[in-house]
Formats: structure tokens, C-alpha cells, sequence
């Protein structure tokens, strides 16, 4: 098999001939204005964006368009070239949207692994009071600078590859699920599906590109004035977010489209999976407030680049301003986040406790319900921040309001569990996790909503502490039992039990000590992104046991990750309906095939009818047709 | 029925077992404001509610999968119920009515932590990366803040650079300071009741030495406070050098230059005065003190090989006399060759 | 292999491109609304120091072209081909214009430049994105005169037009908003 024939090899070569180029660019229009050739930052910015449309041509993402520009017929037969070997489809684009899935799905991973190690790095730092080991020589030597400014930048990319991983894994979520379970055979655009993932490619390669251009040390939220003078790192940082945002759009079009257009017959909304209605919210928040992060990223590089004063207060700008752009997205992006993992566990629990949801539609319009009230709370990230004084009852009461659909999430959870016939496997086991831990966060959000309460947690650990909470309860576990749940699917094959088994109970224990040091210490006020303490303080032992159970964490995840590899190739062949579930997808071979559904099935009753005979809730051969033919 | 009976009492008990423990206040640091006495009472009836829904729903969870977990070889489904109306209605409208009340309480304690005093002590607090500067009304400009027992102190926060956060866990509120000017001038309003020593901490990342940008605030007697605040504002009687000592202490110099030849994040002082300096566009200067005074009036004029320019602030022009910057070269220059 | 009902009817995408587009739409309008209230933030009751008469010129071309754009597309579904390519080519020619208006002359006349304070951050970004957008469009129309040239699309079947003339409507919406925002609301900047 020769690598270079495929398609990712030919967008990284593109992507780094086009940002040779588009810096050339920048220097030729340099001197065709009078100014000298040579500035840093414009010319890697320049470079950076011609070289991520380069990677998109040069993996050939964009195709089907150039030649719909010049008026060709394209196929719209998908099957992949019988000739070369499976595993290639998944390193070119492909309109599958199950290998487009699986695709997000390992990047995400990937992802998740580098912002696991930058945490693991600035935990090793935060262990002991003093500034230790980011003062290491050998820092310097690789990156050019070490010490407190190194503590910053891992932080600040720690916090948003680890969302950017999450943008992921909530396309692989939606990706690989929304279209078997609504009985589609892919989604509504697959070019713009393909589209949608590789843009994160050279993304996510400019985004950790920012580590080795002097970093940055803004936080994820890259407030300006600071923003506007840390080093070219930031310029990477944003476009990086910028172009990850771009991906978020397209996806969110394509769910939405999907979910509306290609249900399978006598599917009505209130007869969808659950999940569905899960990842059709999140589309609706992705698609809108998106935008809003991508103007203001915009704003600041055009302020560092051509001294636009949008948020200097010296030459007429608002640093204000900046924060209600930024948190109108970066708010309803929470939900972005836990929204699908929400909709996993209620597409789960049902099958682990053999019962209906409890109240189907109350779920279901619960999501929409926390995508709507989400849009209009973004301030409440700025009680402290000098905004105008108006504004902070009115977020106050629309915040608390955010309680009451989760609530309901949660209370249906509970009416299901109750009386169910209860067994826990892996997914199971993340499900119950998930819901314990989301309800740390989720109880830990009202004291920060109540203004007076906020003004003494604001910026300090016990805000880590909770976000650790929702987006662990509500995505990383989630999306750990949706991978353990479909695994079958996927590969046809097992996961070893023991081995998830062992990573749940190594992860469980070990992020509830490290959230809990982590509220404890901010309600003591130890203050967020600080590169030091003081040791009198007394925060040693606390930070030094949130260490190593973010080192057990990261060990949890290794084991999984050998699990799945593993199995995937060696595991035990997985036949049929291996949960027994009554969920269209399970009643295809595995792994799924390549068109999923022969032919359309009809839906014929409710999706969680568990312990009610003879109610079916697909018919999967309505014409009673032979399947597979 | 049964099975409701024994988790409602575990419920009550872990309720009570966790709010009696989340409120009483052993999480929060000592309490050293009038602030923090409201706010402390906003969370206790926050610890309440945690451990009450907290120990609901996770009672209620472990009870149904210890107690109706599939016993061996057990077969067959579940109970076949889809919901309850009643129910659902219910858990949405109590959660509704707390949610309400919640912000009801929570905007009269900020009615009360925002409460003003006429009379209240102006201070203007000058933030810049990484320092604190006071200003008293007397005119007595100091590193560290001197505030009176149970008087309202009214802070004026201002910053020249980036925005920084006012901070005191001991007080519990916080406030961010803005750049730009009058109209971006925010305020914050304490009434310390602790006489102490305590750390104002800067709660907002601005770069660099952000965890470092540290000041002590010492609350005493209405009397010291007094006697402190005529000590203060004197004009500086001592040799040049020794004051120039005291404003390069006071207006933050010391925070990037060391006295002692090590570099924090500007060139060290130690024996500047007199030798030659490479600058960073190759040329080289004579450190006297026309050049030591403009490179504290007009910092960005000639950056010292090495370095970066804009790190400086650019503002100390307005911000100190031309005596006062006299002073402070007196001080470099004797801080020999 | 493929299923019939695997490759949809072309009625059916023709839904699904629709809805497609409108959401694009109502995402992309995000982006203008965000610009909207960075200016009323940063600018309350002033406006940038402009050329009226210039403004009023390239706002009647643009607002021109969508009326030939509409007329474009209605002829094409009544079959009359020459009209379709005609009215596409005066809105091209009317969008060309309207860029060379603002970013080749009111760029060029204004007495700031995108550095000079709130004013020039405002009137920069304001007129770039929309002017990025009208560029993308005006390229849209060249491909869809191209291909109109090349015989495509029918009185049935011309997806590629309607879009096109729905995007450039989106973006003569903007610019009624924008216009007014730039050159009408409150005083001159001095
Ligand atoms: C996945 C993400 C996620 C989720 C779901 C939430 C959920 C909530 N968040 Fe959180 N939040 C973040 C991620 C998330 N947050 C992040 C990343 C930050 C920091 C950003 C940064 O600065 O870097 C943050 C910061 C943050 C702040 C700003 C803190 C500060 O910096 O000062 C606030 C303030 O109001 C807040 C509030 C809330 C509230 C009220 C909820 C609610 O939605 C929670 C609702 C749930 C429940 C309440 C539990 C279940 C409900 C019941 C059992 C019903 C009954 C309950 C009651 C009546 C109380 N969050
Ligand atoms: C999904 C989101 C997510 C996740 C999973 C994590 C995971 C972890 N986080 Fe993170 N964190 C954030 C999001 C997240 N964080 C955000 C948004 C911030 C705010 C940043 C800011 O303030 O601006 C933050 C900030 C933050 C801080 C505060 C820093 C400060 O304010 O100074 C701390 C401190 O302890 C911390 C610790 C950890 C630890 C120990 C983990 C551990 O759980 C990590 C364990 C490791 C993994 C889960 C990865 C395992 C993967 C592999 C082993 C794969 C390896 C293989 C390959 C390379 C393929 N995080
Ligand atoms: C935030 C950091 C910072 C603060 C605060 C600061 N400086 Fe500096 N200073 C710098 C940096 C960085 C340089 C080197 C770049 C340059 O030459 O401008 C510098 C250079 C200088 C020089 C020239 C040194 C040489 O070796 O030639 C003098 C003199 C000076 N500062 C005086 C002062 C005085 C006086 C104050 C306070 C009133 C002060 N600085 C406060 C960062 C700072
Ligand atoms: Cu000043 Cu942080
Ligand atoms: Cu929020």
C-alpha cells in the first residue's frame, strides 16, 4: 500500500507547501505596498490560512465542488475503490458518515491525548509550591521559554484543545448515530460532511502550532487587552479556533437537515431516538452562536494585525465588548457539549434497566429546552467583570431558570432506573458515572449563579472544579459509554469486559478526588491560572493528591485505549443484537454495512416500549421483501 | 411503598449529614468583611440545597441499582411505565419555585453587599502588570493597603495595562479593574470587621507573573489607621537615594528589575550606571542619567538588547513627579558600576 | 448496487438544499448582527466621517442588482434563457460596481485608516465583511453565467440559480441594515 496515495498524506504535503506560498504571499504584497518584506506576524498568519485551504484542496475535500463550479456531473455512488485495503477509506475523505464518525471519533481522541498531556505536564508543576519543573532547561531549548509563561500557555491549550476534542467527539457522536438511528443510509450532505471534519485537520495542526510560536498566555478565553500582546502563539490560537468553528457550522447544517428530512417512514418526531433530539438541539446551538466566537476571534486578529481598536480602550474600543461576544457562544457551547452526552444516557439507560424512559417527551423537549434558555445567560460569566450593572439580575434569574430542564433530565433518569431489572456492563457502569458526576457540576452551578456567591468563587478553583464536573459527567464519560455501547457496531467485534470494567473503576474514584480538592481549594480561594502558590497557604497535600488522580486518569484512558485497539482486531466476533436493544441500528449485521439499511424500515411503534410484549418498534422488512439480497 | 420509606430516610439523612457539614462554614475561609457575612448566609442556604438534591438523586440511584438489580438467572423485563404527568409536572414546578426564590434571596444579598456609605474611605487602587499601587485621599501613595476597622472602604480600581481582578477571599468580593480611563473606572466597596493581615490577590490572568501580582492589606484600628495615614502621606525625608528606593518600591519598578544583577523580566539595576548597553538595534549606549531618565519617561525609545518592548509601562511620566523620577535615578545610579 | 431509494429524487434534494441554504443563512446573518451591535457599542450616536453622495450610489446599484437577480431567476423558470443570462450579467456587473465603490474608492477617499480609533475598527469591519461576502457572491454569479453559457440548468431544474439569487438577496438585506448604520445613524465622528 503506498502511503502516499492517500488522501491525508497529500493534504499535510499541501498544507505545508501552501503555507510557504501564502507566506510568500504576504511578503510579495509587502513590498508592493512600500513595506518591508519581512514581519512575523503577518506573514505566519498569512501563511497559516493559505495553508489550511491548501490541506483542504490537497486532500481533495473540495472536489465535487470544483467541479460542480465548471458545471460536471459527480457520482453520487459512495462505495469505496474495491482495490485498496478498508483501513485506507479512513485516512481519505470519504462520504460515508459512519467512517466520517469514526473519523472525528479518533481525532478526538487524539486530541484528548494531547491536552491530557499538557495537563499532566502543568499538574506535575502545580504538585508542589515553587515554580519546578517548568524551569527546566530543556523547555527552553524546544520551545524558546520555560517557567510561568510555559505554565500559561499548557494551561490555556490544555483548556481549549480539550474543547476542541469535545467538538469532536460530539461530531463523532452525531455522525456515526443520528443517520442509523433515524433509519437514514447517510446524512443529508455528505461532501459538506467530509468538509466539516477535515477542516479540523489543519485546524487542530495550527492550533498546536501556537505551542512552538511563543505560546499564549490568555486562557481559553483570550480576553483582550492581554490578548492583543501575548506572543504570534495567539495569532494560532485563534485562527486554529476559528477554522474548528467552521467545522461546528457545517456539521450543525447537516444534523439538522438530516434529522428533518430523512427520517425513515411513520418515524415522527416524537417516535425518534432519543439522541436524535439530543444532537438536533446541539445542531441548533452549534449552528447559531458559533458565529458569535468567530467574530470576535476575528476582531482581535484584525486588532493585532492592523491596530483596529475594537477592544483598546486607548484608541476607542471596549474590552467589555469582547466578553459578550465571546461568552454568547462560549455559554450555549456548554451545552454544546453535554447535550449529547445527556442524550446518550437516556438512549442507554432504557436497555440496561429494561424499562421505557421515563417521559419520553419531557426529555426530549428538556434539550430544546436548555438550548433555548442556554442563548440568554452568557452573562453570568461576568458578574465581576465591570460589564453594566443592569445586566446582572436578569442573567441571575435566566441562569437559575437552566436548573429546571436538568432537573428534569435528572429526575427521568431516576424514574427510570426505578424498578428496572438492572445489570451493569461497561456502558452502564460510565452511564451510572456520568449521571453522578454531572450532578456535582450541575449542583455546584447556583452558587455560582447567585451574583453574591460568584463574587467570591469567580476565577477561583471551585469554577475548575465544576467544569471538570459537567464536562466529565456530561461528555467525557458519556461519550466513554457510547464508544463501550457501539463498539460491536463498529468493529464487529468485543471489548474485553475486565479491562473496561478496570477502566471505570480506576477513572471513577480517581476524578471524584480530583474535582473535589479542586471545589474545596476555590472555596478556599485559590485562584484559577496561577503558575505558583504560596506555600503557607496550606494548598500542598490537596494539589498534590489532584495530581496523581489526574495521573490515574490519564492511566484509565491508556487502558482503554489498548482495550479498544485490541479488540478491534483480536476481540471476540460480535453477532447480532448484542445488547438486545430495540433501536434500529441493532437489528443490522455487524458491523454495519456499507449502505446501513437495505432497504427503509417503517417504524411501527414507540422507541423504549421495553416490558411490553409483542410491540415492536421497527419493522424492518415491511414489504417482507428476502433482506440482503 | 416500602421501597419509598427507606430512601426517603436515607435521603433526610444524607441531606442532613451533608448540609450540616457544607454549612457550616468550615469550607470558606475566615469571614473579614461586612460582605462576607451576607454572603457566607447566601452559602449556607446554597450548602442546603446541594445536599439536598445531591442526596436525592444519588440515593435514589444507588437504592435502584443495588436493590432492583437482575439477580442471577432472573429473566424478562423491567415495569412497563412510560411517565407520569403529575410527576414530571411536580419536579418541574418545586425546582421552578425554589429557582425563583433562590434569585429573589440572591439579589437582596447583593442589595446588601453593594450597600453604600456616604461616608465611606476613597482609596484609588492602581493595578498594573504585576503590582498594586494605593492612592489616599491625603495623597499618600503606598504598596500596600491600610484600611480602618468597620469603616466602609470605597476602592476606585484602575489599571493601565490589561485588566486585572481585586481580590480578597477573606472579604469575598471581587472586582475587575479596566483599562482605559475615567469611563472604565469600576469601584468596589468593603467594610472590613477583622482587624489582620490579609493578601489582596489578582484574580484575573494578565500574563506572565499574574500569580505573583500579590499585595498585603493590613486592617487595624481606627486610631493606628490615623497615625499610619499622616506617616504616609509625608513627603519622603531622606537622602535621593533613599527615597528613590522607596518610589521604585512603591511604584512597582522592583516587580521586573532586580537589585540584585537577576533578570525577572527586565534588565537588573545592579551595575547599570556607567557601563555600555547594547540595544536591540545593535547600537550601543552610555547608561547616564539623561538615559536612564528617558528610559523611564519614553521606555519604548531604545529597548535594551534582549528584551521586548511595550513590557514597560509608558505612563510613569504622569504618574510620578519629575522629583520623584530624579530620585529614582539617584537611586540606579548608586547602585554603582 | 445503489438502492433506489439510496440517491434521492432530485425534488427531494432540492428540499434538502433548500432548507440547507436558509439555515446557512440564518447563521451567517449572526455574524452581521454581532458587527450590528459592536457598532452601536462602540460608536453610540456617531457615525464615521463619509462620502454621502457615494454611499447613496452604491446602495442604489446594490439594491438594483437584486432586482435584476430576481428577474434572472424568474425568467429561467419560464424558459427564456437569454433573460436568465442577461439579468445575471448586469447583477455581476451591479455587484462588481458596488466593490469598486466601497473598497476601491470610499476606502481609498476616507479621511481614517482601519487603526484611526472606534470609527475606522467600525467602518473597516463593517464594509470588509460585507464586501468579503458580496466578492463570494459576485464569484457565485460568474460560475452560474459560466455554466448558464455552457446550456445548464433548465426552467425545472436550476438549484444552482436559486441559491445563488437567495445568497445575494441575504447579502442586499445586510447592506439595508449596514447602510443606514454607516451612514445615516447619528453624527460625524469629528
Ligand atoms: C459542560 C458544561 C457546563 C454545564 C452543563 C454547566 C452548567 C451550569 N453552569 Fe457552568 N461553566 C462551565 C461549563 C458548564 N456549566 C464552564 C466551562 C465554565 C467556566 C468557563 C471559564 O471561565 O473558563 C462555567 C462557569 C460557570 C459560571 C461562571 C463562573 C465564574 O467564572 O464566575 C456560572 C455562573 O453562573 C455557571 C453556572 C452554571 C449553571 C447554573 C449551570 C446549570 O446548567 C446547572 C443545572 C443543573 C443542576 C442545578 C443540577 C440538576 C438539577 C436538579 C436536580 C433540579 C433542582 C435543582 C435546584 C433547584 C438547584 N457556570
Ligand atoms: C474536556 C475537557 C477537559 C478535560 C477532559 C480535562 C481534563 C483534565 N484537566 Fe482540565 N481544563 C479544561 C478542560 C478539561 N480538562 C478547561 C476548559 C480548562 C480551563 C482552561 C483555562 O482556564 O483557560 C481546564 C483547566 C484545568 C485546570 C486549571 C488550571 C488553572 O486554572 O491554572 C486543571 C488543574 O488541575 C486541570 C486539570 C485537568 C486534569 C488533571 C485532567 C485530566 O482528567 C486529564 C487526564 C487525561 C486525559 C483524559 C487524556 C488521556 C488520553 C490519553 C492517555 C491518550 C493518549 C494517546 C494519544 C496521544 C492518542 N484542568
Ligand atoms: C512590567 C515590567 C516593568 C516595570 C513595572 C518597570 N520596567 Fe523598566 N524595563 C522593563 C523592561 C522589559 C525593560 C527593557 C526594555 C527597554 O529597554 O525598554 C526596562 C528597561 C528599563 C530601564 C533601562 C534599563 C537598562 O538596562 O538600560 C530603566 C532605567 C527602567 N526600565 C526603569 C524603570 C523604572 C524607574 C520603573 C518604575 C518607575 C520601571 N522601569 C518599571 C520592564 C519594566
Ligand atoms: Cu493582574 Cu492577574
Ligand atoms: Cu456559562
Amino acid at each position: 500500500m503506498n502511503l502516499l496515495s492517500l488522501g491525508l498524506v497529500h493534504g499535510l504535503i499541501a498544507q505545508i507547501a501552501g503555507t510557504i506560498f501564502g507566506m510568500a504571499l504576504v511578503m510579495f504584497f509587502r513590498v508592493v505596498a512600500g513595506l518591508p518584506a519581512w514581519e512575523r506576524e503577518p506573514v505566519f498568519v498569512g501563511g497559516a490560512i493559505v495553508g489550511a485551504i491548501a490541506f483542504m484542496i490537497g486532500v481533495g475535500a473540495l472536489n465535487d465542488w470544483f467541479k460542480w463550479a465548471r458545471g460536471e456531473k459527480t457520482s453520487d455512488d459512495i462505495s469505496p475503490d474495491p482495490d485498496k485495503p478498508n483501513w485506507t477509506r479512513f485516512f481519505s475523505v470519504d462520504y460515508d458518515h459512519k467512517v466520517i464518525g469514526i473519523q472525528y471519533g479518533v481525532t478526538s481522541v487524539l486530541l484528548l491525548g494531547f491536552g491530557g498531556i499538557f495537563a499532566m505536564l502543568f499538574r506535575l508543576e502545580l504538585a508542589e509550591a515553587g515554580i519546578t519543573i517548568l524551569n527546566s532547561d530543556i523547555f527552553e531549548l524546544i520551545l524558546g521559554y520555560s517557567g510561568p509563561h510555559l505554565y500559561n500557555s499548557l494551561m490555556s491549550l490544555h483548556g481549549i484543545v480539550m474543547i476542541a476534542s469535545i467538538l469532536l467527539g460530539v461530531g463523532a457522536m452525531s455522525n456515526y448515530l443520528v443517520p442509523m438511528l433515524i433509519g437514514a443510509n447517510d446524512m443529508a450532505f455528505p461532501r459538506l460532511n467530509a468538509f466539516a471534519f477535515w477542516i479540523n485537520v489543519p485546524g487542530a495542526i495550527i492550533l498546536l502550532s501556537s505551542l512552538f510560536l511563543g505560546g499564549f498566555d490568555t486562557g481559553w478565553v483570550g480576553y483582550p487587552p492581554l490578548s492583543l500582546r501575548a506572543p504570534l502563539g495567539m495569532q494560532m490560537f485563534l485562527l486554529g479556533v476559528y477554522i474548528v468553528g467552521l467545522s461546528s457550522i457545517s456539521g450543525a447544517i447537516n444534523v439538522i437537515v438530516t434529522v428533518f428530512r430523512l427520517r425513515a417512514p411513520g418515524m415522527t418526531m416524537m417516535r425518534m431516538p432519543i439522541f436524535a433530539w439530543a444532537a438536533l438541539a446541539t445542531a441548533f446551538i452549534q449552528l447559531t452562536a458559533t458565529q458569535l466566537i468567530g467574530l470576535s476571534f476575528q476582531l482581535t486578529m484584525l486588532e493585532r494585525l492592523l491596530g483596529m481598536g475594537f477592544f483598546t480602550p486607548d484608541v476607542g474600543g471596549d474590552p467589555i465588548l469582547y466578553q459578550h461576544l465571546f461568552w454568547f457562544y462560549s455559554h450555549p457551547a456548554v451545552y454544546v457539549f453535554i447535550l449529547p452526552g445527556l442524550g446518550v444516557i437516556s438512549e442507554l439507560l432504557p436497555v440496561f434497566t429494561r424499562k421505557p424512559l421515563f417521559g419520553y417527551r419531557w426529555v426530549a423537549y428538556s434539550s430544546m429546552g436548555i438550548a433555548l434558555v442556554g442563548f440568554f445567560v452568557w452573562a453570568h460569566h461576568m458578574f465581576s467583570s465591570g460589564m453594566s450593572p443592569y445586566l446582572r439580575i436578569p442573567f441571575m434569574y435566566a441562569t437559575l431558570l437552566v436548573a429546571i430542564p436538568t432537573g428534569v433530565k435528572f429526575f427521568s433518569w431516576v424514574g427510570t432506573l426505578w424498578r428496572g431489572k438492572i445489570t451493569t456492563p461497561t456502558p452502564m457502569l460510565f452511564v451510572l458515572g456520568s449521571i453522578v458526576i454531572f450532578l456535582m457540576g450541575g449542583v455546584t452551578g447556583p452558587p455560582l449563579g447567585t451574583i453574591a456567591t460568584d463574587l467570591h468563587l469567580h476565577d477561583t478553583w471551585y469554577v475548575v472544579g465544576h467544569f471538570h464536573d459537567t464536562m466529565f459527567g456530561g461528555y467525557v464519560f458519556p461519550f466513554f459509554a457510547a464508544i463501550y455501547y457501539w463498539f460491536p457496531k463498529m468493529t464487529g467485534r468485543k471489548y474485553d469486559e475486565r479491562l473496561g470494567k478496570l477502566h471505570f473503576w480506576l477513572m471513577f474514584p480517581a476524578f471524584m478526588v480530583m474535582t473535589l480538592g479542586q471545589i474545596f481549594l476555590g472555596m478556599l480561594g485559590m485562584r484559577r491560572r496561577v503558575a505558583d502558590y504560596d506555600p503557607a497557604l496550606g494548598f500542598d497535600p490537596t494539589q498534590l493528591l489532584i495530581t496523581i488522580a489526574g495521573f490515574a486518569i490519564f492511566i484509565s484512558v491508556i487502558i482503554a485505549l489498548y482495550n479498544l485497539i485490541r479488540s478491534a482486531r483480536k476481540g471476540e466476533v460480535a453477532v447480532g443484537n448484542v445488547w438486545n436493544s430495540r433501536s434500529p441500528e441493532w437489528q443490522i449485521p455487524n458491523p454495519a454495512p456499507l449502505h446501513n439499511y437495505a432497504h427503509p424500515f417503517h417504524v411501527v411503534g414507540q422507541p423504549y416500549d421495553y416490558g411490553l410484549q409483542d410491540a415492536p418498534y421497527v419493522d424492518m422488512d415491511p414489504a417482507g421483501t428476502p433482506a440482503h439480497s | 411503598m416500602l421501597h419509598f420509606v427507606i430512601v426517603a430516610v436515607l435521603v433526610a439523612l444524607s441531606t442532613f449529614g451533608l448540609g450540616s457539614y457544607f454549612a457550616s462554614g468550615a469550607l470558606l475561609p475566615e469571614a473579614a468583611s461586612q460582605q462576607s457575612l451576607v454572603i457566607d448566609w447566601l452559602f449556607g442556604v446554597h450548602g442546603w440545597l446541594v445536599a439536598f438534591f445531591f442526596s436525592l438523586i444519588v440515593v435514589f440511584l444507588l437504592y435502584s441499582v443495588i436493590v432492583f438489580r437482575r439477580r442471577p438467572g432472573e429473566q424478562g423485563d423491567g415495569a412497563y411505565i412510560t411517565g407520569n404527568h403529575q410527576l414530571e409536572i411536580i419536579w418541574t414546578l418545586i425546582p421552578l419555585a425554589i429557582v425563583l426564590w433562590l434569585a429573589v434571596i440572591g439579589a437582596s444579598t447583593l442589595a446588601d453587599v453593594e450597600r453604600r456609605d456616604p461616608n465611606a474611605l476613597v482609596v484609588d487602587v492602581y493595578a498594573a502588570q504585576w503590582s498594586w499601587t494605593f492612592e489616599y485621599e491625603n495623597g499618600a501613595i503606598t504598596t500596600d493597603l491600610v484600611l480602618p476597622v468597620n469603616q466602609q472602604v470605597l476602592l476606585r480600581l484602575h489599571s493601565n495595562d490589561v485588566i486585572h481582578s481585586f481580590y480578597v477571599p477573606q472579604f469575598r468580593v471581587k472586582q475587575d479593574v479596566l483599562p482605559g480611563g475615567p469611563e472604565f473606572t469600576r469601584e468596589l466597596r468593603i467594610t472590613p470587621t477583622q482587624e489582620g493581615e490579609f493578601k489582596i490577590q489578582c484574580a484575573e490572568l494578565c500574563g506572565q507573573l499574574h500569580y505573583d501580582m500579590l499585595a498585603d492589606v493590613m486592617v487595624v484600628s481606627e486610631a493606628e489607621y490615623l497615625v499610619w495615614l499622616d506617616q504616609a502621606a509625608g513627603d519622603c525625608e531622606g537622602t535621593d537615594e533613599q527615597c528613590g528606593q522607596r518610589w521604585a518600591n512603591q511604584f512597582g519598578c522592583l516587580a521586573c528589575h532586580s537589585l540584585d544583577g537577576s533578570v525577572i523580566l527586565a534588565p537588573s539595576w545592579l551595575g547599570i550606571a556607567g557601563s555600555e548597553e547594547e540595544l536591540t538595534d545593535g547600537s550601543t549606549v552610555l547608561v547616564d542619567a539623561e538615559y536612564l531618565h528617558r528610559s523611564i519617561v519614553d521606555p519604548n525609545a531604545q529597548i535594551v538588547a534582549g528584551f521586548q518592548p511595550n513590557i514597560m509601562p509608558q505612563d510613569f511620566e504622569e504618574r510620578m513627579t519629575e522629583e520623584q523620577i530624579q530620585q529614582v535615578i539617584a537611586f540606579i545610579l548608586s547602585l554603582g558600576e | 448496487m445503489a438502492d433506489h431509494h439510496m440517491t434521492a429524487s432530485y425534488k427531494e434534494r432540492l428540499a434538502r438544499n433548500r432548507m440547507g441554504l436558509w439555515l446557512f443563512i440564518i447563521s451567517d446573518a449572526f455574524v452581521f448582527i454581532g458587527l450590528f451591535v459592536a457598532r452601536v457599542v462602540l460608536l453610540p450616536g456617531q457615525r464615521p466621517h463619509l462620502e454621502q453622495g457615494l454611499g447613496l450610489v452604491v446602495t442604489t446599484m446594490l439594491l438594483v442588482s437584486s432586482f435584476f437577480m430576481n428577474r434572472a431567476e424568474t425568467e429561467l423558470a419560464h424558459g427564456n434563457r437569454a433573460g436568465f443570462m442577461r439579468g445575471t450579467l448586469i447583477t455581476l456587473v451591479l455587484g462588481t460596481i458596488f466593490l469598486i465603490g466601497v473598497v476601491g474608492i470610499e476606502w481609498q477617499i476616507a479621511p481614517f485608516g482601519p487603526a484611526d480609533g472606534a470609527q475606522g475598527a467600525i467602518f473597516y469591519a463593517m464594509t470588509g465583511f460585507h464586501a468579503f461576502h458580496v466578492l463570494t457572491g459576485v464569484i457565485f454569479l460568474a460560475i452560474v453565467w459560466n455554466n448558464g453559457r455552457k446550456g445548464h440548468y433548465s426552467a425545472e431544474e436550476h438549484w444552482a440559480v436559486e441559491a445563488c439569487a437567495v445568497y445575494w438577496h441575504f447579502i442586499d438585506v445586510v447592506w439595508i441594515f449596514f447602510y443606514p448604520a454607516l451612514y445615516l445613524m447619528g453624527t460625524p465622528v469629528l
